[in-house]
């Protein structure tokens, strides 16, 4: 059986080698190295909530019908029998009463994109906040951002397709917004929308990019990102022989290989447990769209909220002058505000590269807090848009604390600009304390909590020296490499320099002999 | 499963040709023993790195591995979640089947959650399964590998170039001007191409002229979300009643959506040009925000404001709905409205500006005048 098996196997790769040469990129594949982290997982989580996208999006393509001709509801959801509905809110409505299984797939959908969009944000800020985005790898931070926006796009397109009540008052929203451009608007609305709102075009547009066109873009990035990823090989963290110039960690087969696919599932676990447990977009509770109808609390998906935010705090600037009406309290905060956000993000490697004159490769991750003030900007770029984010709901908000929504719409105002400086600057003070806490373990060691006594009657605390593994990690300047490699003289801790090939024999050349007394501390190094 | 490990690695397999890329996976895999001494090698003597016991190692049955875990439950662990799996998908199936699905049967709300269930078992058991036996079971060794340096050597470089140039002059561009001049030109112009088509996506219409129109004529009855003609009387001072006019599909027009709201004629202040507008304490305005246009219809009695659940706008409905707070900045367009003989509403005409958020083309001043086309 097994003989079999095997023979059929090495067949069938034999066949493909004659013909591919297929062996010797396998064999290079497999012996991949990867190196490990749990921040890492953060661009994976992304990945599968695509790839569980696409699965649950063909299976609702199915049913769906992108159509804003009308019709007569008359399907099982009693409430909405015989209620004048677009053909698409009927097709969800079928998809959620009458298809079984189509409830969770379109639930499973809709967590999933909030998923995709949160995962891509948090692998963002791991990337920012350790540097992995330096050279050579500001190429895949370009693609990174524009994955997040085209998801952002794509996410909009998504949950405006049903045509309920809320997302058709989204739509109303982004046709009044492409009203406000300046001379252009007018036309941009009308050819999106093909026509005057609501144009009776628009789920029909949005349908093939949704389903389409932005996906198959998101899809070649998705790739391009992975075999740029593949190809400069895994930015890792300082540690124990780990250096700019190699990389440590798991080779991909097998064990890698089975927990990523391993989290492949768990992933797709998590968001089937959402769709099948916890309701998201009860679109018969909203009702199909009706121009004259909004209901009140009205939020956009979270990852949307910034920008309602944003327009909720604008002042109401408008000018009207030589014939023409010009206004500033929509452009600038849905799409100046984004515009510039985006912008600086895409640049932000080589505005950093530039500012601070660094033209070197980086393999090794920084720590935050050894780089203070891009910590203190990413940490101000949060604040201020956590703030937007409050602010875009302000009504909640309101409700929920029986505040008045003018007051706190004053106090976030102001906030926006007072408290992201404040964070910055905080921020950068904290990553100082933490360096001297740090240059404090190196240059004393750690407090043991053994108290002595001493001949003349005074109590000292022992401290002991930091055991060189853990003190590799915190040497991240070259004052501290210096410090290290000085104390490695004296006491005999060396720090291996150097790391030669793919695995090393054993009694292979070892710069200095270990002393033993750091033998028990092995079980402890991971 | 570590001797397959070891079989690949000290097989001449493993001694494949040194990749381009520089990987240097290639003569130290052959030895014998697989014990590596990486970073550690500061502070130990050579020592594994392999993080789970070898089957041939002192504990290959009943050991502990480096989780703590015997070998053997973790191996009865990781069938049972791969059990788990199976359990998970029989789950599905008999639910799918199973549990009341039409809408209003009993029990059918429990459909989805009992599908999410039994389908999350299933994932979740594959997925916990591979990642415990990968992290119990699997070997699982720290290597260390060389990088390749990404940039290319300047002799390779100047090759490139060389190619590139060589390439460029064999096409005789440089010579023939022309060439290269007129397949700028007609190259070029295919980015035009494409732009008339971008105009088929919405028939022409006068932006300033179309937006500026709605629904509304002189004499259009008020109907109410129904259908129902609203009549001088039907409405409580305090009152407010979504209008529509009387025209075929008034109800769903975008832009003609409107509000009657009546106050005490002593609270509604009301300009002289629009002292006919309004009709014994009843006011109409248009719902489409000026903002974003949103509707705008949540209606305080008290302090007779209106107000926007999307951006928060506020207006001044006693006062001509002047923008009071939030991102809106011009009132809320009002429509003139009469009496006629029988007691209905009308309308004494369209709205007298565009009503909704503001576009390039909007001129800045309208009139008072209501025309009665």
């Amino acid at each position: 059986m097994t003989s079999i098996a095997e023979k059929a196997g090495a067949g069938t790769a034999t066949w493909v080698d004659d013909r591919l040469g297929s062996s010797n990129f396998v064999k290079r594949s497999l012996n991949k190295v990867f190196p490990d982290h749990w921040s890492f997982m953060l661009g994976e989580i992304a990945l599968y909530s695509f790839i569980v996208l696409l699965l649950t999006g063909t299976y609702l393509t199915l049913f769906f019908e992108g159509s804003s001709r009308e019709v007569l509801y008359n399907g099982s959801y009693a409430p909405l029998k015989g209620i004048p509905m677009s053909a698409a809110y009927a097709s969800t409505l079928h998809i959620s009463f009458d298809v079984r299984g189509g409830l969770i797939m379109r639930q499973i959908h809709h967590w999933a994109a909030l998923l995709f969009l949160a995962s891509i944000v948090v692998h963002l800020m791991r990337v920012f906040f350790t540097g992995a985005f330096r050279k050579p790898r500001e190429l895949n931070w370009i693609i990174g951002v524009l994955l997040l926006i085209l998801g952002l796009l794509e996410g909009f397109a998504g949950y405006s397709l049903p045509d309920d009540l809320l997302s058709g008052t989204g739509l109303r929203i982004a046709y009044s917004i492409a009203l406000s451009i300046p001379v252009i608007g007018t036309w941009a609305a009308f050819l999106v929308f093909g026509g005057e709102y609501p144009g009776g075009a628009i789920i029909e547009r949005l349908y093939p990019i949704h389903i389409l066109l932005v996906p198959g873009i998101i899809l070649g990035l998705i790739t391009f990102h992975m075999m740029l990823i593949w190809y400069q090989k895994h930015t890792q963290f300082a540690g124990p022989g780990r250096t700019e110039t190699n990389v440590v960690g798991s080779r991909i087969y097998p064990a890698y290989a089975a927990k990523a696919g391993g989290f492949f599932f768990l992933v797709f676990g998590v968001m089937t447990a959402l769709g099948g447990l916890a309701q998201i977009n009860p679109i018969w509770l909203y009702g199909p769209y009706d121009p004259s109808q909004v209901s009140a609390g009205s939020q956009p998906d979270w990852y949307i909220g910034f920008l309602d935010g944003s327009t909720r705090l604008m002042p109401n600037w408008e000018i009207s002058a030589l014939g023409h009406t010009f206004s500033p309290n929509v452009l600038l905060p849905t799409q100046v505000l984004p515009g510039i956000l985006f912008a600086l993000m895409l640049f932000y490697p080589f505005l950093e590269a530039k500012f601070t004159k660094d033209k070197a490769y980086h393999n090794l991750l920084d720590r935050p807090r050894d780089k203070p003030v891009r910590t203190g900007l990413g940490a101000m770029s949060i604040a201020f848009y956590v703030i937007l984010m409050i602010a875009g709901g302000n009504d909640i908000i309101a409700r929920i604390f029986a505040l008045s929504i003018n007051e706190i719409t004053y106090t976030l105002r102001v906030a926006l600009f007072i408290v992201p400086p404040l964070v910055y600057v905080a921020t950068k003070r904290i990553c100082y304390s933490l360096q001297r806490a740090d240059d404090e373990l190196l240059h004393h060691g750690i407090e043991s909590g053994t108290i002595r006594r001493l001949p003349s009657g005074e109590f000292v605390e022992e401290v002991v020296p930091l055991p060189s593994q853990y003190a590799v990690l915190l040497a991240t300047t070259p004052e501290r490499k210096e410090l290290l490699a000085h104390q490695a003289q004296e006491h005999g801790h060396a720090i291996s320099s150097k790391q030669r090939g793919f695995f090393r024999p054993r009694g292979g050349v070892l710069e200095t002999p270990a002393p033993s007394e750091d033998k028990q501390l092995e079980g402890t190094v991971d | 499963m570590s001797d397959s490990i070891r079989d690949r690695l000290s097989s001449p397999g493993g001694h494949g040709e040194q990749n381009g890329g520089g990987d240097s996976s290639k003569s130290d895999i052959t030895t014998s023993d697989f014990v590596q001494t990486d970073s550690r090698s500061s502070h130990g003597a050579a020592q594994t790195i392999a993080h789970a016991p070898t089957a041939e190692g002192p504990n290959a049955l009943g050991g502990v591995g480096a989780s703590g875990m015997s070998e053997r439950g973790a191996e009865l662990a990781v069938s049972s979640l791969f059990l788990l799996s199976l359990v998970g998908v029989i789950g599905f199936i008999v639910c799918y089947i199973a549990v009341p699905f039409d809408y209003g049967k009993a029990n059918y709300e429990w459909y989805t959650p009992a599908l999410g269930v039994f389908m999350t078992l299933a994932l979740v058991g594959v997925g916990a399964g591979a990642v415990l036996w990968a992290k119990t079971l699997m070997v699982d060794e720290e290597t260390v590998q060389e990088r390749h340096p990404l940039a290319s050597t300047d002799e390779s470089k100047a090759e490139t170039v060389a190619i590139l140039k060589e390439g460029f002059d064999n096409t005789g561009l440089p010579r023939r001007k022309v060439l290269g001049l007129t397949m700028a030109l007609g190259a070029g112009s295919l980015a035009i191409l494409p732009i008339p088509l971008v105009f088929s996506l919405a028939k022409f219409q006068h932006k300033e002229r179309t937006l500026s129109k709605t629904s509304w004529k002189a004499g259009s009855k008020l109907l109410d979300e129904l259908g129902r003609p609203v009549k001088l009387g039907d409405l409580e001072v305090g009152g407010v009643k979504s209008v529509f006019p009387d025209v075929p599909g008034g109800r769903r027009a975008a832009d003609s959506a409107a509000l009657l709201i009546r106050m005490k004629p002593e609270d509604l202040k009301v300009k002289d040009s629009r002292k006919d507008w309004v009709q014994d304490g009843h006011i109409v305005y248009s719902v489409i925000c000026t903002h974003l246009g949103c509707p705008v219809k949540l209606y305080e009695q008290q302090t007779h404001h209106l107000f926007c659940p999307c951006h928060q706008s506020t207006f001044d409905a006693a006062n001509g709905a002047v923008p009071l707070f939030g991102p809106a900045a011009r009132s809320l367009p009002q429509l003139a409205i009469s009496v006629d003989a029988d007691g209905y509403f009308v309308a004494q005409g369209d709205f007298t500006e565009p009503v909704g958020p503001s576009f390039w083309e909007r001129k800045p001043s309208y009139s008072d005048k209501v025309g009665k086309a």
